[in-house]
């Protein structure tokens, strides 16, 4: 499970201080999929780094598994798979040398690297390129190979930041079946996305923010309730308070 | 998992990542074993086999006025300096570079001679000319030779002993160890290998802190459960890894290489698996001090292109202590082995002269060395600690 409470974050640019995250609390259960939706610029990556301990909030605090991130932001890292925005890939390994390199980082013995590897490889359909140089990958391929260097410690708790970001129709739709798989095994799933679609199909918690603040969250359901539309297009719309940036 | 755990598998990928690359891999490791051999070699060879036939090949000699002295003329020619007529304008032909000396008969030469006052000849060069040296001092021989002789025969007709003018006698003793003698022709053996002790590993080591950024890869390494600190020790040693089997390379080479010189200058340069194994341990502080120093830059500079902008600088760094010695010679004190630059440019040539190093100039040394490379990586850890390093948007 992991909560975040009343999170802010703020930059100095060269215009001036921009808060990018002003007031970001939710609770993403275990066995859920819980989903961040906003337009770009919203504050949601800066939220997700805040969560696997890249970046120190400036208020507020983060708990995964009852673990506080800042004190004990290692062991916090350790219950996390996390895929980031950034997903550069090493192109003179091979997929699985990738994978393994973070395997071992987490401290991992080589019989349960490869036996992961194959089984994540199999969730996420990827034993044609397995084996390649990661050079010349499509943005699908790289995605896969970094979701799956993120799980190799089999997490319980999985953070994606916009994961289905420039991947084809189908990639992601085998992509939704993976996250539901992740959901089904009973792990806390983190994603965040611009697509009302896709978080609208997925989720059982969303998140809606807007210029760095919390303005609606809930299920599909009382989202719909909140806002009194009826459908959830023009419930987002409203939550939101403009149709930016919010259609893929 | 500990942190010695993540170190060793972050080096092992870096060299992993660098073997697969054959491109740099030559660059890096076989460009400098390669060069540097041929260039040291080559221009020896190249001095000494000028400096050969400038002194045994005849001396061509331009002399204006030559027929108001007709006996030092023949004297010269008893030297190997073939006298050649008078050019139109000879100062012009020194400036030009067609010639390297000329020589100046006064009018007034053959009054004065016979007269027994001192004759004037001028020799015409241009002392900034490297090349010259030789003849100039071929000339001045030889008229300081026939001066001699002229005098002594003066002194006799008058019934003088003709040492009586000296009133004392100046000998030279060259205590320099034939090895020293040899050492000084590698005077810039010495930046050579610092140089590449520097910067040997800079490619790998800006690919890995400013690279990684740059192609997106930092941020999920740094999302794992591994140690900041521990990643980027562990890209230090990658780099001071290559570096040093870089330096093993140009090491060997030199050793192979001065191995097929037969005689020459070069001959007899200690380059026995000691002197190797000494001048290793000399530069290991180096290789540390550069990647290092360059993993500081690279943490704190948004790309990679900002990291490069800093090498023409850092070239200079191992140039310093040459161009301080040549403008200050100093004799070594132990200060001396606590400055970097100046410390290993000093116990490379001890080494290479075969000079003994005391076990307290090593143990301020390696000491001093070690330190500042450690003072350099806490710094660059502070850094890589930093929030906006993983960040690179």
């Amino acid at each position: 499970m992991i909560e975040l409470i009343d999170l802010h974050k703020q930059f100095k640019t060269k215009a001036g201080v921009v808060k990018a995250v002003d007031g970001v609390g939710f609770t993403a259960k275990d066995g859920a999929i819980t989903g961040l939706l906003g337009p770009n610029g919203a504050g949601k990556t800066t939220t997700l780094r805040m969560l696997y301990t890249l970046m120190q909030p400036d208020r507020g605090s983060v708990r995964v598994d009852g673990r506080d991130a800042a004190r004990e932001a290692e062991a916090v890292r350790r219950t996390l798979g996390v895929l980031p925005d950034a997903r550069g890939v090493y192109k003179r390994l091979s997929a699985r040398e990738n994978i393994a390199y973070f395997g071992r980082l987490y401290g991992l013995d080589e019989a349960t690297i490869r036996q992961r590897t194959d089984k994540l490889a199999a969730a996420l359909g990827m034993e044609d390129f397995l084996d390649r140089p990661t050079e010349g990958f499509s943005q699908g391929q790289r995605t896969k190979t970094a979701i799956a260097r993120a799980l190799i410690h089999d997490p319980r708790n999985v953070v994606l930041d916009e994961p289905t970001n420039g991947l084809d129709v189908m990639t992601t739709r085998g992509l939704r079946e993976f996250l539901k798989q992740l959901r089904a095994e009973g792990r806390c799933v983190i994603f965040s996305s611009h697509i009302m679609q896709e978080v609208a199909a997925l989720c059982d918690h969303i998140v809606v923010i807007a210029k760095g603040r919390v303005t609606a969250q809930g299920s599909p359901d009382a989202l719909r309730e909140q806002t009194g539309e009826a459908n959830l297009e023009d419930a987002f719309v409203k939550a939101i308070g403009s149709e930016e940036g919010l259609f893929a | 998992m500990n942190a010695l755990h993540t170190l060793w598998t972050v080096m092992a990928k870096e060299l992993l990542e660098i073997f697969r690359d054959r491109k740099i891999l030559i660059n890096g490791l076989l460009m400098s074993p390669l060069l540097f051999p041929i260039l040291i070699l080559g221009m020896g060879s190249l001095a000494e086999n000028r400096a050969r036939t400038q002194l045994e090949s005849a001396l061509e000699l331009p002399v204006i006025n030559a027929d108001l002295a007709p006996n030092l003329v023949a004297f010269l020619a008893s030297q190997n300096i073939t006298v050649e007529p008078a050019p139109k304008d000879p100062e012009a032909l020194i400036r030009e570079q067609e010639r390297d000396v000329i020589l100046r008969i006064d009018p007034e030469f053959a009054d004065d001679w016979r007269g027994s006052r001192a004759a004037t000849v001028e020799i015409l060069h241009d002392s900034s000319r490297q090349d010259s040296q030789i003849p100039v001092r071929r000339v001045e021989a030889a008229l300081q030779g026939y001066g001699r002789q002229a005098g002594a025969l003066r002194l006799m007709m008058r019934g003088i002993d003709p040492t009586l003018p000296n009133a004392i006698s100046v000998s030279h003793r060259d205590i320099a160890t034939p090895e020293a003698r040899r050492g000084m022709l590698l005077a810039f053996l010495p930046y050579l290998l610092i140089l590449s002790a520097f910067l040997g590993g800079a490619y790998l080591v800006v690919d890995a802190t400013a690279g990684e950024r740059e192609r997106q890869s930092l941020e999920p390494l740094l999302a794992t459960a591994a140690g900041r600190g521990a990643i980027m020790s562990g890209k230090i040693a990658a780099a001071c890894a290559f570096g040093m089997l870089a330096l093993l390379l140009t090491l060997l080479s030199f050793k192979i290489s001065f191995a097929f010189v037969g005689s020459g200058p070069l001959k007899g340069v200690d380059v026995s698996m000691v002197a190797v194994g000494k001048l290793l341990l000399i530069l290991l502080p180096m290789v540390l001090l550069g990647t290092t120093l360059l993993t500081l830059i690279s943490a704190s500079v948004k790309t990679v292109k900002e990291a490069q902008s800093y090498m023409a600088f850092l070239m200079l760094l191992p140039m310093l202590p040459t161009i301080i010695l040549l403008v200050n010679p100093v004799k070594n004190q132990l200060w001396m082995f606590a400055t970097p630059f100046l410390a290993q440019n000093q116990l490379i040539l001890m080494v290479l002269r075969q000079e003994s190093v005391s076990l307290q100039q090593w143990g301020v040394y390696l000491a001093a060395g070690f330190g500042l490379g450690a003072l350099l990586w806490a710094i660059a850890a502070r850094l890589y600690h930093r929030e906006s390093l993983a960040i690179s948007a």
